[in-house]
């Protein structure tokens, strides 16, 4: 097992220096610069692209860039906060993605687990055609037209949580961001969860479970869940990438500081460094996120774990 | 059952729970009045508090909040002293002797002339590679040109500090609206030691920054927002009502109205499409900007060379209704190159009045010319128009499509939408036919934008407008000898204006950007320029 890990390690930080390599080829082709402003003139471009390095070959910047992105140095911003380290803009703004990330993660699990187990449990009753109901609209609704109804209803209306993001009152400010992104994990997790769980309450261990008289919840729980949840988690690893890269659109309505509105801004405004070092931070997140999907497996279902360790 | 319930209960105290416990304790300064704090929305994030670095309104607000010049504009735009408390002109316009005040920077050090001399050589100097630069030739500051480009040493421009607190600025020709511009951030001072003590990383935090304004900055979390809190040492503190400013960054025009009306939010920017709901509420505030879109047109297509075709654009377009229908949020027609409210003359006369309107709406005339173009390019005619990706830069383009196309039969436009990074690009390399574009003005005076359009100006003349019956009159005004006449300088503006917009169709004004807000009733003294920089320091709160 161990040894496996640290292939998939190796071959993750390969597969990280091929991406950075194809995203600085992207940014060649990006048309515009971070500096083709209307006031700027020849000769003013020219000492800032000198300043910058970036008259340099093509690949000398990138070796320098990647030399310098291994000692943490992902460069100077551009445009968004001039000459602003990268790598704190980033670190600022992935904590509160993360934060708000893993919260809507972890309550759209358990709301969609239970939903799910309900459902199937209390199969073809009311409860299982409202638990339906919800999944449909969670997977249906953009999570921009909830979050606008939160915003309106929830934050303006009843005055219950801050609309926009505040410093200084940062857990009450991620709880609406935090409940209109879970809404798509909650839906998806409570369809999988009973499909599986019916598929797993008729099977034949099961019935045998029930035979020989053990408690229901003991067999929900120990039987039948721990077997219905792997295909849940493999829903889970690009849903869980989904929530921590930051929602552009949840961001910008409720103004939180966080990753995915850096990533428009940033695309936006062509500066150059925020593009390159936001994009290759959610290829790392996306690859040892599913790394660790992956590993997982492992723990849950010792069939998986044996014949990796070959 | 019934444990599986306790279970499930249980899980969600758990995340209830850890919610709670990332909770940061809130920060209550026991020492901040409430009643004094005003918070702004701004749809804009704070690039930077290097004021030689600094390119946008956002940034340059922020500045003026912490730092100061030589003077602050009025709300009629005239200036008043600020750093200088007086000043002296020679006789021939050529030499600005300012005597600096009393007050010292946030570390205690006085102010000095010698602040204003560091200052502007960096904002000149090529390692600071400021955006901003050619402001200094702007107001003909002695060798500034041969400075700026590095063909002479910084000790040959003409600016000296006589004294601690005497600052001479000596110019090449004299310039109307020097003054004006001392309240421009390029113009501020900036300490020498503390400066160079910090290197790259000068105003990159609250603390890497000195200040000598009406206000310090206290906080600034990068893509969130930053506030400034009462500088008690500034020279005029007394006249400074707020304790507290607050500018909160909200991208989402929506949010920033929803806390706006839940009283967390003081003053909004308004999108066009939202000023119909709130244009009878309480607060309601329509601007006008000095900013102004026009239509670039690149002379290098054969099509658009003909003037003919160019007369008919111009007479097509609606340009009142664009504003009324499309607009909405306080943007006017554009009646000719310069912007209305942006330049008066000695007698106090907007240059907008005395030129009187250049460019009109006349679909009849429209339709005459067309066929005059149609006769010399063949009956269908096409033009792509390239224009911003944004709200209002898509309303418009589809107006002057639909315009073009309904009182010009014949006439086919197509749309090509870009970032702004892109369109600029496009411009600037010719690979565009017409594009709608804007130019906001660096100093209140006619020359901000009738010096873009000279037939030599690389940077700006992306259409290759070439008169040189234009250069010569532009070229008079500003650096002949009737630069120091007045009067003549300003006969000889309206010259060039008439010439580029009436005759000639150089460019094709459209519109004047508003800007339409809505102000927290019992908040006074926001006031809008619409050359120069926007001032919320002396807002009062009631």
């Amino acid at each position: 097992m161990g040894k496996y890990i640290l292939k998939r390690i190796a071959i993750a930080c390969a597969t990280l220096f091929v991406i950075l390599f194809i995203l600085f080829v992207m940014l060649e082709f990006m048309p515009g610069s971070p500096f083709n402003d209307e006031k700027l003139n020849e000769a003013q471009k020219a000492l800032l692209y000198a300043k910058y390095g970036l008259d340099d070959p093509f690949f000398i910047r990138f070796f320098n860039y990647a030399k310098n992105m291994l000692q943490g140095d992902f460069g100077v911003s551009y445009v968004i906060n001039k000459n602003f380290a990268v790598s704190t803009m980033i670190f600022q703004r992935l904590a509160v993605t993360i934060v708000i990330g893993i919260q809507a993660m972890v309550l759209g699990t358990i709301v969609g687990l239970i939903l799910g187990i309900l459902a199937a449990l209390k199969h073809n009753t009311w409860v299982d055609t409202l638990a339906s109901i919800i999944s449909v609209i969670g997977v249906s609704v953009p999570s921009y037209v909830f979050a606008l109804g939160l915003a309106y209803f929830v934050g303006f209306k009843l005055g219950w949580f801050p609309i926009t993001y505040n410093p200084s009152n940062a857990a009450m400010s991620t709880i609406l961001p935090t409940i209109a992104l879970s809404l798509f994990t909650i839906a998806n997790i409570a369809r999988f969860t009973r499909s599986e769980m019916i598929d797993v309450l008729s099977s034949d261990y099961i019935l045998l479970v029930k035979s020989k008289g053990i408690k229901e919840y003991k067999m929900i729980i120990k039987h039948a869940l721990r077997n219905a949840l792997i295909p849940i988690i493999t829903v889970m690893g690009p849903l869980l990438v989904g929530l921590l890269t930051g929602s552009m659109v949840i961001e910008k309505i409720f103004a939180i500081p966080g990753i995915g509105s850096l990533m428009i801004a940033a695309i936006q405004g062509n500066d150059y460094n925020v593009v390159l070092s936001v994009a290759f931070v959610y290829s790392a997140m996306y690859i040892f996120t599913m790394l660790i999907i992956d590993i997982l497996y492992g723990v849950i279902d010792p069939r998986i774990r044996v014949a990796k360790g070959e | 059952m019934k444990k599986l319930k306790k279970i499930v209960l249980a899980l969600i105290a758990m995340v209830m729970i850890a919610g709670c416990t990332t909770d940061k304790p809130d920060v209550v300064d026991p020492n901040v009045d409430v009643e004094s704090k005003i918070v702004v929305a701004t749809e804009i994030d704070l690039s930077t508090m290097d004021h030689h670095l600094a390119t946008d309104a956002t940034s340059f607000i922020a500045q003026t909040m912490v730092f100061a010049g030589l003077v602050e504009l009025d709300e009629n735009n005239q200036p008043q002293k600020d750093l200088a408390e007086s000043w002296d002109v020679s006789d021939d316009g050529l030499v600005y002797t300012f005597h600096l005040t009393d007050t010292n920077w946030s570390n205690g050090t006085p102010v000095t002339a010698n602040d204003f001399v560091y200052g502007w050589n960096r904002l000149i100097a090529q390692e600071t590679a400021s955006q901003y630069s050619f402001i200094m030739e702007t107001i003909k500051v002695k060798n500034a040109a041969a400075v700026t480009s590095g063909e002479m040493a910084k000790e040959e421009l003409g600016i000296k500090a006589l004294d601690d607190k005497t600052f001479e600025v000596t110019l090449d020709a004299p310039c109307d609206f020097l003054l004006g511009l001392m309240a421009f951030p390029s113009f501020f001072p900036m300490n020498e030691e503390f400066a160079t003590q910090m290197g790259d990383q000068y105003a990159l935090t609250v603390d890497n920054m000195l200040y000598c304004g009406p206000y310090v900055m206290s906080d600034w979390m990068s893509g969130s927002g930053y506030k400034f809190t009462k500088n008690e040492d500034y020279h005029n503190a007394d006249a400074i009502s707020t304790d507290v400013v607050e500018f909160k960054f909200i991208q989402d025009a929506q949010s920033a109205m929803l806390e706006y009306q839940s009283g967390n939010l003081d003053v909004v920017t308004l999108t066009g499409q939202m000023v119909d709901a709130y244009k009878e509420d309480d607060g309601f505030t329509n601007r006008l900007q000095g900013y102004l879109w026009y239509l670039s047109v690149n002379f290098d297509e054969p099509s658009l060379a003909n003037k003919d075709l160019r007369q008919a654009i111009s007479f097509a377009v609606d340009r009142e209704k664009m504003a009324e229908l499309v607009l909405k949020d306080g943007s006017i027609a554009a009646q000719g190159l310069i912007p209305v409210a942006l330049a008066k003359d000695k007698d106090g006369v907007d240059f907008r009045e005395s030129n009187g309107p250049q460019v009109e709406y006349d679909p009849a005339a429209a339709l005459e010319y067309f066929s005059a173009a149609q006769a010399a390019l063949g009956d269908e005619i096409s033009v792509e128009l390239l224009y911003e990706d944004t709200e209002a830069g898509k309303a418009v383009a589809e107006y002057i499509q639909n315009n073009l196309e309904t009182n010009l039969p014949g006439m086919v436009v197509t749309l090509n939408s870009k970032p702004k990074k892109t369109r600029l690009d496009m411009m600037k390399t010719g690979d565009y036919q017409i594009c709608l574009t804007r130019w906001g003005p660096d100093y209140a005076d006619p020359q901000t934008y009738l010096d873009m359009f000279l037939s030599y100006n690389t940077s700006n003349n992306n259409g290759k407008y070439n008169s040189p019956a234009y250069d010569e009159a532009v070229l008079e005004a500003t650096q002949g000898a009737s630069a120091s006449d007045s009067a003549a300088r300003w006969e000889l503006l309206k010259q060039a204006e008439n010439i580029i917009i009436q005759q000639d169709l150089g460019v094709i004004p459209v519109y004047q950007n508003g800007g339409a807000m809505m102000i927290a009733p019992g908040i006074t003294g926001i006031e809008f320029h619409s050359a120069g920089v926007d001032n919320y320091r002396n807002m009062v709160k009631e």
